[in-house]
């Protein structure tokens, strides 16, 4: 049975990119949503195994995801071009991983096998 | 040589005057302090700066200056822990409220002068105030920092492209011709996107965008009224244009001499402002739907709905592929 992350990414290139890769690995994709509101309200509905989370996004920044991620014990991992994103997104993104943009294949898929053990 | 008396003070007030004016001519506020720490004379930039008259200055203690301004615990530190034990101090920084001028950083460096023929000791002190320039850094820190975050987005965009152009079916040569088109179509439309106020024109958006195509082939793009877009908008547009014009040279209008292709627009108040965007090729080779779906519509369909809120129509009708897209503005 495939798991499923969410992919929360604005810039709709790559976020198409990264769902196709993803799908390829063979990964279900919920989203991709651009904005927070729409990334909440795939979060109501379905309880992803883990989530990738760009930081800064059309209607602000991801902080209200991550939160919402951590009180359902969701993990995730990061893909984001700010070098802190603690600084933009606040307390609740400094433990996370940041795989970085641009992100290859492996380093992505690996993060998340990662966080989904730790 | 015998120096009389009037000689001597000749000397020695040459020596003060001299002195004086290099303390007035110092462009920043210049104390010289002596070993209590009174004030034995100021630059006039001192008194400019903290807006303070000479009489209220010279021979008052240091700590006593302008209602006790000057009394501030890490200016004491350095006069009295930290000078003492040093020549000469440089840079050291303070941050502080003044009354006159409100909060400000100031570098303070020191220098002690030692007199030998009456063993005392004074004290040069020089105030810079770092304030706008501390400012100027942190913005230009902000501004180098978001320089990056855009820098890698847009390498993490090229990425995209290079990754989602397909190999299947195609030779080394034709890959990189259609990565190089994607990637051309990615710098033109930052070009109309970023160059004037972060705000594009949708009428030069088309004619740059199209250009490439428009050599020999009939483009025809009906005047309409103006419509600006925001960069990101400009941006898909941009690359939905080009994957629609190199689909056309391949297997729609652009690939006969007969073809051709119009362009239109209208603005549209429903209960927001919306932008129908029309692409109609006629005169090319009969057309039917594709079997598979390909970068370019899903580049279309997820542009269209994800990054514009908008919906797309594609009517591949047998006389000429007809694309509409209505989006907000």
């Amino acid at each position: 049975m495939p798991k499923t992350v969410l992919l929360v990414e604005d810039e709709f290139l790559i976020a198409m990119d990264l769902e196709l890769l993803l799908q390829r690995h063979g990964w279900l994709v919920l989203g991709p949503a651009a904005t927070v509101s729409q990334a909440l309200l795939l979060l109501r509905n379905s309880v992803p195994a883990v989530a990738i989370l760009d930081v800064t996004l059309k209607d602000g920044a991801v902080t209200p995801v991550a939160e919402a991620l951590r009180d359902k014990n969701v993990p995730f991992v990061l893909s984001s071009a700010y070098e802190k994103p603690e600084r933009i997104g606040g307390e609740v993104l400094a433990g996370a991983v940041n795989v970085g943009k641009p992100v290859d294949a492996q380093t992505l898929l690996g993060a998340l096998e990662q966080a989904m053990r730790s | 040589m015998v120096m009389n008396l009037e000689d001597l003070y000749r000397l020695r007030r040459n020596g003060y005057i001299e002195a004086q004016g290099i303390v007035d001519t110092v462009p920043y506020p210049l104390l010289l302090l002596d070993q209590n720490l009174r004030v034995r004379t100021a630059s006039r930039a001192f008194f400019s700066t903290f807006k303070v008259e000479r009489d209220e200055t010279i021979g008052q203690h240091i700590y006593d200056l302008g209602n006790g301004q000057w009394d501030i615990p890490e200016l004491r530190r350095l006069l009295e822990e930290v000078i003492p034990k040093s020549t000469a101090v440089v840079d050291y920084e303070v941050e502080h409220a003044f009354p006159s001028i409100g909060v400000r950083t100031m570098l303070l460096s020191a220098h002690r002068l030692f007199h030998p023929e009456n063993n005392s000791r004074s004290l040069l002190l020089s105030i810079v105030d770092a304030t706008d320039r501390r400012r100027l850094e942190v913005e230009k820190d902000l501004l180098l920092g978001e320089m990056r975050h855009r820098m890698k987005n847009l390498f993490a965009l090229v990425q995209a492209l290079a990754r989602q152009t397909s190999v299947d079916g195609r030779s080394g040569e034709e890959y990189r011709d259609a990565f190089l088109g994607r990637f051309g179509a990615l710098v033109r439309a930052h070009d109309v996107a970023y160059t004037q106020d972060q705000k594009a024109d949708l009428k030069e958006l088309l004619e740059q965008t199209l250009k490439p195509y428009s050599e020999g082939a009939t483009i025809v793009i009906e005047p309409s009224k103006p419509v600006s877009l925001t960069p990101s908008r400009a941006l898909s547009l941009s690359l939905i244009l080009h994957e629609l014009a190199t689909n056309a040279v391949k297997y729609g209008a652009l690939s006969t001499s007969t073809g051709k292709i119009t362009i239109r627009w209208t603005i549209e108040r429903a209960s927001k402002k919306h932008l129908r965007l029309i692409w109609q090729e006629s005169g090319g080779p009969p057309v039917t739907p594709p079997t598979t779906t390909g970068f370019g519509t899903r580049l279309i369909e997820f542009s269209v709905k994800g990054e514009m809120g908008g919906r797309v129509e594609l009517n591949y009708a047998p006389k000429g592929l007809a694309i509409e897209i209505v989006t907000p503005l």
